[in-house]
């Protein structure tokens, strides 16, 4: 697959990955210079496409999803700090609704480590942070799993009472 | 270079339909009947975080401001602020796009909210 890469506003490109991870390692690309490959919907910083910043090789995981791991600091680039953050769901505003609406005590639950999620991203630990947000979800998940549980039964009564007012 | 996703549209349109019609649904009948009410008092006794949440919003629906905000004030104000973090990923998902911030509070203002919240839920079975 072919990369496009973004240096001093000029286009570049195509090259391949292993072309593209080399330009990375010696520096001439750096962790916020915008790639892009055919399929993705708009052009990425580097350190946020997940194939790219996953070392060797690796395919798995989505582009969409943009979770970045941590890099050591390159030797070339000296101590720099990423520019942009990667997008790691606090899944906030789902463990506030699953508060509010589901009737348990779990959503709260959710709240604790969506609040964590967004500590860790403040200290840049997006291992930490990647780790909350997938526990925050899990709550959020148990949540909304046992109000459903709960209230379908319910619901499906009061449709089979509604479907006596149709005839 | 990211275009509307048209499959994904009719998602939003069902959306904003249902939500009309519970809301429409919830202001003639204030959820009685239908709505099954709070589980975790019915079993406890004691309230939730969420309780008042369909008193509130059906006082809301039928213009009594004041009396909807006192059901459930945290809820009141934290409502409306999760809907709108719902609403900015479902535009990006339909327009296609990832969102790269979307609603976060930060580092304090999370805190802040959990703490609100924990306090919410306590004062109002202890007060």
């Amino acid at each position: 697959m072919s990369w496009y890469y973004s240096k001093n506003g000029q286009q570049q490109g195509p090259v391949s990955e292993q072309v593209l991870r080399a330009k990375f390692s010696s520096g001439e690309i750096s962790r916020t210079d915008l790639v892009w490959k055919e399929g993705m919907s708009d052009w990425k910083p580097y350190s946020s496409v997940t194939e790219l910043s996953m070392g060797g090789g690796s395919l798995v995981g989505s582009i969409e999803g943009n979770v970045m791991l941590p890099q050591p600091p390159q030797a070339g680039l000296g101590a720099r700090l990423p520019m942009i953050s990667p997008h790691i769901p606090s899944y906030l505003w789902q463990s506030i609704i699953a508060t509010l609406f589901c009737c348990m005590p779990f959503g709260i639950v959710a709240i604790v480590y969506a609040a964590k999620v967004d500590s860790l991203l403040a200290v840049q630990d997006y291992l930490g942070a990647q780790s909350a947000s997938d526990s925050a979800k899990i709550w959020v998940g148990v949540s909304v799993g046992i109000a459903l549980l709960i209230y379908i039964p319910i619901i499906i009564v009061w449709m089979i009472g509604l479907s006596h007012l149709i005839h | 270079m990211s275009e509307i996703r048209w499959t994904r549209a009719p998602f939003l349109f069902g959306i904003f339909v249902v939500l009309l019609v519970a809301a429409y649904f919830l202001r003639e009948t204030g959820g009685a009947g239908w709505m099954p009410g709070c589980f975790f008092r019915k079993v406890t006794g004691f309230e939730c975080p969420g309780c008042g949440m369909t008193r509130g919003t059906h006082a809301l629906l039928n213009g009594r401001w004041v009396e909807a905000f006192w059901f459930n004030p945290v809820g009141m104000i934290l409502l409306p602020i999760a809907f709108l973090g719902f609403g900015i990923e479902l535009l990006a998902w339909v327009r296609g796009k990832s969102v790269f911030r979307g609603l976060h509070f930060g580092r304090w203002g999370s805190l802040i909210l959990l703490g609100v919240m924990v306090i919410w839920w306590v004062g109002r079975n202890v007060f």
